[in-house]
């Protein structure tokens, strides 16, 4: 069992989704566990990730050759496979203990995808009807698996996932032959589709079964394949307007295959690159950015020295200086500095007086970085009046000072 | 002319119960404390306020009524930090709401003890989600599941809702080895228990051989075993780590104390 664990954990561990949000069930009378909406992490690993779900693949044996995944089945590693019970008693065991919040269950494609995907299912089957297990379940939806198969896993589960992995189809082909873009997006938008019609159900008749709770997310390798960021972003705009994804997540690309000519040679995995992506998702869904407002054709990469947030005001300073006393709450979510939080207790702080420093001190606003794009009492009429390249050097510290990575709430 | 410095047990009920008598004796304190850290001094007066769970109430309604339940709740986890001080400057704050009802006075940042009130609060609850997280049973020889915890601030009253929601059909412990109290889920109710020597090494906080269930030592074998594999050496950010499970928790979590 210890080998089973180091062998197929260490193989589930480049899938960077952990969350555990978004679902919230309650327990039954003698059941185990319940989620919660606003997700737990239950430990920390030393490359600083969350630990919130058992993370682990039911079988490493694959019959693809993704040229990116440690998986693929021309690389010359320990194979294994759970059996159903073990996976169970593992999952069950963990929760008892408060060691995870549920199970998060994927899967190298054993003999087909039915096969496959039937095995995760027996999994998930089993904790949900025999161990009346309600803690959260995020299972994969293996690409190429029967639509049957896909609707009954997705009673079982609060998330279903498709990872597209390669974010244009010409490069998924060169990269894993065996697989093509609407292998992947036909059971997204199976779920899409179902998801929609179960939320109608359910306002019909209230004890209609759930179906994916939690909604759908999928992951995009960034830095295997040359796609620019802006079309990176463009597609996760798409997913998450087009498809309703709750979540797409970007893993900075583990050279895992170091021998394999159709990619890239990489010292590290490009950690500050994944971070600035994650900042621009934040904003398209947090900070009611669209993808085409972050970057444009002309402006396709992101900036590896300031977040997206900055340099769009810098790039926009016709927008600036908000009056933080007179603004509507949109136009005080753009300014640099300021997050969701902080924008909120301003505009319910304006009936106790002006807008001043120390309140915006107290509200935890990054002045050093907000000061050049607002006007409140010590910044009266035109604030600071610099030009967005002053602004800039002020700023923007040389590239040594980068950390390697970065919070994502900075 | 005298100070007057109030006394009373240490608990909420009791500290609403001294805002009653504050209010009705028109006292204006200038401590309050537990009995064990009430300073004396020659220029004060040391009153001792008794525990009424009745008045409690009447005060615990009437913040409720005059604010909101948010700004209630928020006053009763920012009173579980046990920071020193903390009492004083509840009473304040207390003093404002019911001098002049705002519904939603706590987020009024321009006011020195609300942002006092709320950071210390945000501490509170920043720390009790964490222990949704950070607390690690132990299955006990007599099947009773067993966490020992050392949080920072007085959350085991908080973490109750949680953890009887999710495990209800399991009887646990979740004990605080620095407070030494502990609340005990029975699958029906809970009841606080004192336990003077607690069968396991407070080192680690790993139940004794004698008190562990059987397959204890398999499970935390394989759960440190998935907390290596999971890792990814290439991506090794140890920073970030101890930012996001500061060093003090480790104690008690079997992957990090071996």
């Amino acid at each position: 069992m210890l080998k089973k664990i180091e062998i197929l954990a260490d193989a589930a561990k480049y899938d960077v989704s952990c969350s555990s949000s978004g679902s919230s069930r309650s327990n039954q009378k003698g059941g185990l566990g319940n989620a919660a909406s606003c997700g737990i992490c239950h430990s920390f690993t030393e490359d600083g990730r969350c630990i919130s779900l058992l993370k682990i693949l039911f079988s490493n044996i694959c019959i693809y050759d993704c040229a990116y995944c440690v998986n693929r089945k021309t690389n010359d590693i320990p194979r294994a496979a759970f059996k159903v019970e073990e996976l169970v008693d593992l999952t069950v065991s963990f929760y008892r203990r408060n060691y995870i919040e549920g199970l998060f269950l994927s899967s190298g494609v054993m003999v087909s995808p039915d096969f496959t995907m039937e095995r995760l299912i027996a999994v998930a089957r089993s904790l949900r009807q025999e161990h009346q297990f309600n803690g959260y379940i995020h299972m994969k939806a293996i690409p190429g698996a029967s639509q049957d198969l896909i609707e009954e896993a997705g009673l079982y589960a609060d998330r279903l996932s498709v990872n597209i992995e390669i974010p244009s189809e010409g490069n998924l082909k060169l990269l894993a032959p065996e697989k093509d873009f609407p292998s992947v997006l036909n059971p997204m938008s199976q779920i899409a589709n179902r998801i929609i019609s179960n939320k109608e159900e359910r306002k019909k008749y209230r004890k209609a079964p759930r179906f994916v709770p939690a909604g759908q997310s999928t992951q995009l390798i960034v830095g295997a394949s040359p796609e620019r960021d802006f079309d990176i972003l463009k597609l996760a705009s798409e997913l998450y307007n087009g498809k309703n994804l709750k979540r797409v997540y970007y893993s900075g690309y583990v050279p895992v295959n170091t021998s394999d000519s159709r990619l890239p040679v990489l010292q590290r995995p490009p950690l500050v690159r994944e971070n600035r992506l994650y900042q621009a998702d934040w904003l398209m869904r947090f900070y009611q950015f669209g993808y085409d407002e972050i970057l444009d054709d002309r402006h396709d990469t992101l900036d590896m020295n300031m977040d997206p947030k900055l340099a769009w005001a810098l790039r926009n300073p016709h927008f600036f200086p908000v009056d933080l006393n007179y603004a509507p709450y949109e136009m005080i979510l753009r300014i640099p500095g300021i997050g969701v939080r902080s924008a909120r207790l301003i505009v319910a702080n304006r009936k106790w007086g002006k807008i001043s420093f120390l309140h915006l001190r107290r509200m935890g606003v990054a002045l050093n970085r907000a000061k050049y794009f607002i006007l409140c009492r010590e910044l009266p009429e035109k604030g600071y009046k610099l030009q967005p390249e002053q602004v800039k050097r002020k700023l923007v510290k040389s590239n040594e000072n980068i950390g390697v990575q970065l919070s994502l709430f900075e | 002319m005298f100070e007057i410095r109030l006394q009373y047990d240490g608990t909420f009920d009791g500290f609403l119960s001294l805002v009653f008598y504050a209010f009705e004796n028109k006292t204006e304190p200038k401590e309050i404390a537990k009995p064990a850290n009430v300073s004396q001094d020659l220029f004060s007066e040391v009153i001792e306020v008794e525990t009424h769970t009745a008045k409690a109430e009447r005060v615990w309604k009437g913040l409720v009524n005059k604010s909101s339940l948010k700004n209630a709740r928020l006053i009763s986890v920012a009173f579980m930090s046990e920071l020193p001080g903390i009492e004083v400057l509840l009473w304040r704050y207390l003093k404002k709401v019911f001098t002049f009802p705002q519904k939603d006075f706590y987020q009024n940042m321009l006011d020195e003890d609300v942002y006092q009130v709320v950071q210390t609060a945000r501490k509170v609850k920043k720390e009790v989600h964490r222990f949704h997280g950070f607390v690690r049973f132990q299955q006990t020889a007599d099947n009773i599941w067993f966490a020992p915890i050392e949080p920072d601030h007085d959350i085991i009253p908080l973490l109750v809702p949680h953890f009887k929601n999710r495990y209800s059909g399991q009887p646990w412990v979740i004990y605080d080895t620095r407070r030494k109290y502990g609340i005990y889920y029975d699958t029906e109710s809970v009841s606080e228990v004192f336990i003077e020597y607690p069968a396991l090494d407070l080192n680690t906080g790993r139940l004794s051989e004698k008190a562990k269930g059987s397959h204890e030592d398999d499970y935390l074998h394989l759960w440190q075993q998935y907390y290596n594999s999971i890792n990814i050496q290439l991506r090794e950010n140890k920073k970030q780590m101890t930012r996001l499970m500061p060093r003090r928790y480790w104690k008690y979590l079997p992957e990090r104390n071996r």
